[in-house]
């Protein structure tokens, strides 16, 4: 009986242990599931601690020239911020991502950034491909991402409510620069652009305007990227352009350049391009070929053009000189025109998180609704000069500049003010219409 | 009409700088086997080493002598450290190679830098040749690849070494057999390849530019020159590259250039598909 007892007894714990045993792993089995899955960030999040922001960014591969600038900006931004006091009293920690100019090692980076690194904001890539593989995972991952790359998507038909851009697109480049280049260089067009999205995208947004301006825009030239001989396709362009609207960037801007200058297309025709074909690049440095050409920009170069102490103080960080963006001590050239953005965007969280009362990420949507319509001064935070992000599309409203390089220098022949493109540029989406 | 003339004039041009580089290529394979996709990277270097030179000794003349024995030697060192320990292992060449690729691109990237460079051409003049502005330096560029092929030919033809390469591509064991020290000419081989594609990035540079990716582009073109030769032919790569760059040339001038390395693709498809071993006769090494 006793035995019997002691039996039924050393079942029940047994029972009781296998129970607990499975109840136990399958508990610990969900937390782990759960946590791998992103769903427990809340439960641990902190409410005080440093607040940590994530930089993608292109440090190696094609566009490491440019991706420098970027990490240069992000580690000047938290600095500025950290030594002012951090945001709303609290540290931030900068953690930086390699995205290798590739889209989809750039996408998983962004994956690790936010899951593993733990950023609860993403400053992101100036590369187009990158930046349109990244949204769908930072809204998956319900983290605001700024992206600073120029293809149209990013706050167009692929947007979602967590992807912001302080900077221009295709939209905005034509529509600042297109009606003064059609008044001032010709009327008629011809595009040679590389054969991908951000190429196509500025030949439909350009064609549109001029067009509708009274030009006329020929067959467009579209370049397989990677092609080192322009001769075939630059000798396609017809003899009756006025303006040859030229967008590459690196190696194939640079060939551009030297085998049209060659050419001699210079002296029949007006060379018309945006900051992106030369960016990081000195024209002093490519002899001779730029010379003439005209840019549209974000931001001049030269200090004169916007004379003022943030932007003074903001080209003393950077460690470049007033002219012509040349780091001192190195012969790099700044990629002013869009690093910019991973400076200002540190700032603009900066605005947003102290604005909603941010505590941890369950808090991220009231930091979205303080982006949207956010206005920013110009300041030491926004040295490029005030501007609004626009609360439908979270697109920048900034001023734009043209230049033309003058004796290898860039001299603004005009600025197109904020408010002249809040005016061309009606939004053609609206974020807030999707739930956060 | 004007413009077949002009676009098949760039196109042979064109094709005998791709063949210069293609040719470097060729043989590495040809003797030891190696299916090299550094290759591409070894002209970026010969171009950052003609620009290194124009900047350094103000003569650019002076990198079509520099270029290619610096280019030999270093061929020599990644012989010696990346390819001796991976011989007649193809599998493992693409793998070592492809790493050799990364290194030599970052290295480049971390010293000279990542924006790209324009070289300007020794010579600057144009001709208006069948209705467009033509540099002179391009001709020159072809008549420079010209001799350089020629010489290489000659050198594998007339010379004691040249013979001794041919009797080691052809049967290395009756070659070491015959007292051919076939490590030294393994040695040599690669050198040699290094310094064509050495030498074809002072030729290019000018036309295109200088910058740590440059090699990546141009290895696809000089693939199919060497697939459409037949692997490891050495005439029959240089008359592929021409002829591709040549007939490319044409149909660009009635149709999209997009359009006619498409045509290129398809040509190369076809040839593997009837003529693995290439379109020219006897083409296998």
């Amino acid at each position: 009986m006793k035995s019997r007892k002691k039996t039924e007894i050393q079942e029940v714990i047994q029972d009781n242990s296998r129970r607990s045993f499975l109840k136990k792993t399958l508990t610990g089995g969900a937390i782990a599931s759960a946590a791998s899955l992103g769903l427990m960030r809340d439960v641990f999040a902190k409410e005080s601690g440093p607040i940590v922001i994530g930089h993608h960014a292109e440090l190696t591969g094609g566009f490491s020239s440019w991706g420098y600038w970027h990490d240069k900006c992000a580690q000047a931004a938290v600095k500025v911020i950290n030594e002012g006091g951090g945001i709303a009293g609290r540290k931030v920690v900068l953690e930086t991502e390699d995205t290798e100019s590739n889209p989809a090692i750039g996408a998983r980076k962004l994956r690790s950034l936010i899951q593993r690194r733990k950023a609860s904001f993403v400053v992101g890539s100036v590369h187009s491909g990158i930046m349109l593989a990244s949204i769908p995972v930072a809204t998956e991952l319900k983290t605001p991402y700024f992206s600073a790359g120029e293809a149209t998507e990013a706050t167009g038909s692929k947007g979602t409510r967590y992807s912001f851009r302080t900077g221009t697109d295709t939209y905005a480049l034509a529509a600042a620069g297109a009606p003064w280049a059609v008044e001032n260089l010709g009327k008629n067009w011809t595009m040679i652009f590389p054969d991908y999205a951000w190429g196509h995208s500025h030949h439909a947004e350009h064609k549109k305007l001029i067009e509708s301006m009274g030009g006329t825009v020929n067959d467009p030239i579209a370049v397989p990227l990677g092609t080192k001989d322009l001769v075939p396709y630059l000798s396609k362009i017809p003899e009756q352009t006025e303006v040859l609207f030229s967008v590459f960037f690196g190696a194939l801007s640079v060939a551009f350049y030297s085998q049209s200058k060659s050419m001699r297309l210079d002296e029949k025709m007006k060379m018309y391009s945006v900051s992106g074909t030369i960016e990081a690049i000195d024209p002093r440095d490519i002899d001779g070929a730029a010379e003439g050409v005209f840019f549209l920009e974000n931001f001049p170069r030269p200090l004169e053009y916007k004379d003022d102490e943030y932007h003074k103080r903001f080209i003393e960080m950077m460690n470049i000189d007033s002219v012509h963006a040349e780091e001192i001590g190195s012969d790099r050239i700044m990629a002013k025109s869009h690093a910019w953005q991973s400076y200002e965007n540190f700032f603009a969280l900066k605005a947003a998180i102290e604005m909603s009362g941010w505590q941890r990420d369950s808090d991220t949507p009231g930091v979205i609704e303080a982006l949207e319509g956010l206005e920013m001064q110009n300041s030491l935070a926004h040295p490029q000069g005030s501007k609004l992000l626009r609360a439908e599309d979270h697109s920048g409203m900034i001023d734009c500049f043209i230049s033309k390089v003058e004796d290898s220098k860039f001299v603004v022949k005009k600025r197109i003010p904020r408010d002249e493109m809040i005016a061309k540029l009606p939004p053609r989406y609206d974020f807030r219409k999707m739930s956060l | 009409m004007d413009l077949v003339f002009a676009l098949a004039l760039n196109g042979i041009v064109w094709g005998l700088i791709i063949a210069l580089i293609a040719l470097g290529l060729s043989i590495i394979f040809g003797l030891l086997d190696i299916i090299n996709i550094a290759h591409g990277d070894f002209f970026m270097v010969g171009t950052v080493l003609a620009w290194t030179v124009l900047q350094t000794t103000g003569n650019y003349w002076l990198a079509f002598l520099l270029v290619p024995i610096i280019g030999f030697g270093l061929g020599l060192l990644i012989n010696h450290a990346v390819i001796q320990p991976i011989k007649n292992a193809a599998a493992l060449s693409i793998v070592a190679t492809f790493g050799l690729s990364i290194i030599l691109q970052e290295s480049v990237r971390a010293t000279y830098g990542a924006a790209p460079n324009r070289l300007v051409a020794p010579i600057q003049e144009t001709l208006l040749l069948f209705g467009i502005q033509y540099e002179v330096y391009r001709i020159f560029a072809a008549a420079i690849a010209i001799f350089a092929i020629c010489v290489f030919f000659g050198f594998l033809h007339k010379t004691k070494l040249g013979t001794w390469m041919r009797a080691v591509r052809f049967d290395p064991e009756i070659a070491t057999a015959m007292g051919i020290p076939a490590h030294r000419i393994y040695m040599v081989t690669f050198g040699i390849g290094f310094a064509m594609a050495a030498l074809g990035g002072v030729v290019a540079a000018p036309i295109t530019t200088v910058d740590f990716q440059g090699g990546i582009d141009i290895l696809p073109f000089c693939f199919m020159a060497v697939i459409i030769g037949g692997l490891g032919n050495l005439e029959g790569t240089v008359a592929a590259a021409v002829l591709l760059a040549f007939v490319e040339g044409i149909i660009t001038s009635f149709t999209d250039p997009t359009i006619a390395r498409i045509g290129s693709l398809i040509f190369m498809s076809a040839v593997l598909i009837v003529r693995p071993h290439g379109i020219f006769v006897g083409a296998t090494r």
